[in-house]
């Protein structure tokens, strides 16, 4: 057998996936050919280079990550169970700022109307009480994702976005902030998290096509390769043009482009 | 991870414990670079935080991990400088008692690799190193199984040809100097 037909099996060989008889062709073939012999050997002698342990300060630095992340994050989940009594002050601190506030105070009206609704109608059907109390409230959610998706903090906009994807159903409001943070926002984790958001709504014409107007417009490999992403799980047809145009931008990363050329295969 | 997933931010300590070295290492590899390593692999877990939602249950987590790790480095490398040269301070840390061919073999094999074109560089360290199935690599660098052996076997006939460059070059030539007659380091010395 020729070197070249060997160099097709030699990565398998390497990683011990061939069948015993192709095995067989390529120990056979190496005890003949030194240039093929000398590239296998280099593959066992790069386990030479031995592996290194990181420093002791790498553990101390993700021990201070994962703290001040649950810090920021205020009563998430993730402080739970650790330490309940910061977990309440991390609470009581985002209900004392101006968006906790705000969605206190809309709690307090939702909860008034329902009061009010229920000594007014006592009498009434309780089914149409809580389908009241149940718009009160995505109101309300709605409302709260909307106001902190305006936020200067990256976190509390990323926590906006959160917020969305508590309702199967947006105001279109929200759904073109959502839109905009896609396109605009300063934040990488932000954009990628509104285009989480945003594909729940594949069957809003505009949400596609925001999402395909983005990929000229972003500079961020790693958002360009989600839109792509989420282009080719949308299987949207239409978007091949554009990604074809991506693709042949100059200054275009190569992963980006290679990314773009895999998804106008899928599409195509 | 479906345990992070869902909120459970203790288990990332889990995490951590699996892949934090077995990162460093895709890095230093890489880049040559302890301290940005250290860095990377910091961002790899915070960005495994914040996007612990976009992890879907039967997705090989090796795979998302890696692929985390990766544009992590591209993000890091569009925003700042370009990737330093080969210094002999990068050279990894072999253990004292190594004979001395192979500390040589070792140190000029690193140089080899360092040399390599960074795509090339990084599928052999992905593959060799980090043990990653061939399956897991295309979908990770976005092309088919087949076309990651091709540049496979292109690799490393490039790296063969740069190790015997660097075998040949005399012994005090600029060339091999940073990979040789240089004392082995430990980390974090």
């Amino acid at each position: 057998m020729k070197c070249e037909q060997i160099g097709e099996l030699l990565p398998d060989y390497l990683q011990e996936g061939l069948s015993g008889e192709q095995k067989k062709i390529v120990d056979q073939h190496l005890e003949s050919c030194v240039e093929c012999s000398e590239i296998a050997g280099l593959w066992k002698k790069l386990a030479l280079i031995p592996d290194e342990q990181p420093s002791a300060a790498g553990r101390e630095r993700f021990e201070a990550m994962l703290q001040a992340y649950q810090a920021g994050r205020g009563g998430e989940n993730i402080t739970r169970r650790r330490d309940s009594s910061a977990s309440i002050w991390n609470v009581f601190q985002w209900l004392r700022s101006p968006v906790g506030a705000m969605a206190w105070s809309i709690a307090l009206v939702a909860l008034g109307t329902y009061i009010g609704l229920q000594l007014e109608n006592a009498k009434s059907n309780s089914q149409q009480d809580l389908a009241v109390m149940h718009t009160e409230l995505t109101n309300m959610r709605q409302m709260v994702a909307l106001s902190m998706l305006q936020q200067q903090s990256a976190s509390q906009r990323l926590e906006g976005v959160t917020w969305t994807r508590r309702e199967g159903q947006l105001d279109p409001e929200v759904l073109a902030a959502l839109m905009h943070t896609l396109r605009y926002d300063a934040s990488v984790d932000v954009r990628l998290a509104a285009l989480d958001a945003l594909s729940r709504h594949a069957g809003q014409p505009l949400v596609k096509k925001t999402v395909v107007d983005a990929l000229q417009e972003q500079q961020s490999p790693l958002v360009q390769v989600a839109l792509i992403d989420q282009l080719v799980e949308w299987r949207d047809v239409e978007a091949a043009p554009r990604l074809e145009k991506l693709r042949q931008t100059p200054d275009v990363n190569p992963t980006v482009r290679q990314r773009a050329d895999w998804a106008i295969s899928k599409l195509n | 991870m479906l345990q992070v997933r869902d909120g459970a931010g203790e288990t990332l300590g889990v995490l951590f414990e699996r892949y934090h070295a077995p990162l460093y290492n895709f890095y230093t590899k890489l880049t040559g670079d302890r301290a940005l390593s250290e860095d990377l692999v910091q961002e790899v877990f915070l960005r495994i935080l914040r996007h612990r939602q976009t992890f879907r249950d039967g997705t090989p987590f090796r795979a998302w991990i890696y692929q985390i790790a990766r544009n992590a480095r591209i993000d890091h490398f569009r925003k700042s400088r370009p990737q330093v040269p080969f210094e002999p301070e990068m050279a990894p840390a072999v253990e004292q008692g190594d004979p001395a061919q192979q500390m040589q073999e070792s140190e000029l094999l690193h140089r080899a690799m360092m040399e390599l074109p960074e795509e090339k560089r990084e599928l052999l360290v992905l593959c060799r190193f980090q043990e990653l199935p061939y399956e897991d690599v295309a979908r990770l660098v976005g092309c088919g199984v087949a076309t990651v052996k091709v540049r496979i076997h292109r690799a490393l006939r490039d790296l063969k040809q740069i190790f015997h460059a660097l075998q040949a070059a005399p012994a005090n030539s600029p060339q091999r100097s940073a990979a040789q007659n240089f004392p082995p380091r430990r980390l974090g010395t």
